[in-house]
């Protein structure tokens, strides 16, 4: 007798034979599948490391990576201890008229310098190394973002009235070099790796009058349309910019002794 | 048993697979882009930080005498106004709020350059470990950009004039050295503006003015 079943039979027994597959079966199926996925993603990854640990380049590699942890906590500590100076020199001082003033003017001098971090409005442009496959003949360093690329975004956001700038954490200031080391960028001699963050702060609208600006607009043609440098804009609700952790020491130039300490002169030195 | 077997060879794929996880995500953690980098590269890439870590230990310790005045004039109750002061007129001429002087080297530049190579001839003098730095009579703050067509060069609203001088103090000798030396940015320059002309002098004493801006931030509130 088989007329009972046929018309009911065929999505109730293909379910009921899923059924009765043991659930641990399908478990390792499945984690067989991704053991796969991994294996080969960490064959296709293994390639250029796997040329460096048997060469001179390994220990540098250490090297590099141990002394930029050293650098970051030495900028830590240093955070630290300035901290700590203008806790103690804002303490206490209510009283004295003449050290209320110097201190205010000691903060926004800090602040005019970058010496203490910043919030509020502004924009995070993002620059990535190109995902095109490079031309046979063309230079694959064109293809990645260079210093000059950050250095050119940082200049037309400070054209574009940005009043504070970091990249990837680096405060930019006075004394700040952008520099190529291969197809990386230092920034304040920290080795930075890609993607490149570069924040800003500024008028409301700043990001309209960055993407109005002709260097901008060119540079954004050039590398990215020609070389597919990838350029993302955000413009997150609250901009954060870290203090600049590095040295203020002068060992050259020295306050000119024709104005008074911290007189802030305003008529410019023949 | 046949269950028990099963088991066990779960738990055995289940170990592998782990494993491979922490390999692969500590071998992307680890790339950085360091990889790429060639030897000669991650020399100079090690000198760098090695300089720039010396800088800071030696700023470490200079701060830490400021602290343990501050702590010393604060535990006797004294106002510190010499403290603040003296503080003070280090981060304006630091800055750039304030004149300064000392030796360094002069640039003069002559004939067609465009925005971009004076830029960069900025950034090699800050490379070079300049102080303070000058366009003309105007202080070069981070925000002072040079712009414009070559033949019509910008620094805010002022022109630069041709010739025009860019100023900077530090070691002349380390200075000069890194501008004009083989493959630096002289040399660079030379090569993509040759109608240009750059003669670097050291000098003795310079002097170089305060910024006529007051660069206290307008929209950016300080984190507290």
């Amino acid at each position: 007798m088989t007329t009972a079943q046929p018309p009911i039979s065929g999505p109730i027994s293909a379910r009921s034979r899923l059924g009765r597959i043991p659930s641990w079966q399908i478990t390792l199926g499945i984690a067989l599948f991704v053991l796969g996925l991994v294996v080969v993603a960490q064959f296709q990854s293994d390639g250029p490391r796997a040329q460096y640990a048997s060469d001179e380049r390994g220990p540098l590699v250490q090297t590099a990576i141990t002394l930029q942890s050293q650098q970051d906590a030495l900028k830590a500590q240093i955070l630290d201890l300035r901290t700590q100076i203008t806790d103690l020199e804002t303490k206490g001082q209510g009283s004295v008229a003449t050290a209320t003033d110097l201190g205010q003017r000691l903060q926004d001098a800090r602040l005019a310098a970058g010496l203490i971090g910043l919030q509020g409005p502004g924009v995070v442009i993002q620059l990535r190394d190109s995902d095109q496959t490079v031309p046979p003949g063309d230079n694959p360093n064109d293809y990645l973002v260079s210093a000059d690329d950050v250095r050119t975004v940082v200049e037309q956001l400070w054209l574009s009235g940005a009043e504070g700038v970091a990249v990837n954490g680096e405060r930019i200031t006075t004394g700040t070099a952008i520099l190529d080391i291969g197809g990386t960028v230092l920034v304040n001699s920290a080795y930075l790796a890609p993607p490149y963050q570069i924040s800003a702060i500024g008028p409301p609208d700043l990001l309209d009058r960055l993407t109005a600006a002709v260097g901008f607009r060119t540079f954004a043609e050039n590398r990215a349309q020609a070389f597919g440098i990838q350029v993302d804009y955000a413009e997150p609700a609250d901009v954060s910019l870290p203090a600049y952790a590095g040295t203020i020491t002068l060992r050259y130039a020295q306050p000119d002794p024709s104005v008074a300490p911290g007189g802030g002169a305003s008529s410019p030195a023949p | 048993m046949n269950k028990r077997r099963n088991q066990l060879s779960l738990a055995i794929v289940a170990f592998l697979l782990g494993g491979l996880i922490v390999v692969q995500l500590r071998s992307q953690e680890a790339g950085n882009g360091l990889d790429q980098l060639t030897p000669t590269e991650l020399t100079v890439l090690v000198g760098n930080l090695n300089t720039r870590n010396d800088q800071l230990r030696a700023e470490i310790a200079t701060t830490q005498a400021e602290l343990s005045a501050l702590q010393a004039s604060d535990a006797r109750g004294d106002t510190s106004v010499g403290q603040l002061q003296s503080d003070l007129a280090k981060v304006r001429a630091w800055t750039g709020l304030d004149p300064v002087n000392g030796p360094g080297v002069r640039i003069t530049v002559t004939g067609g350059i465009d925005a971009p190579s004076v830029q960069a001839l900025v950034n090699e003098l800050r490379n070079a470990g300049a102080e303070a730095i000058a366009v003309n009579d105007l202080r070069v703050e981070p925000n002072s950009v040079v712009n414009g067509p070559a033949g019509g060069l910008l620094i805010g609203s002022t022109a630069l004039g041709d010739p025009f001088q860019v100023s900077a103090i530090g070691n002349p000798e380390t200075l000069t050295g890194s501008l004009t030396r083989a493959g630096g940015i002289v040399a660079q320059l030379a090569a993509t503006a040759p109608s240009a002309q750059l003669i670097v002098t050291p000098i003795d004493m310079l002097l170089l003015p305060a910024t006529t801006e007051d660069l206290v931030p307008a929209h950016g509130r300080p984190q507290l």
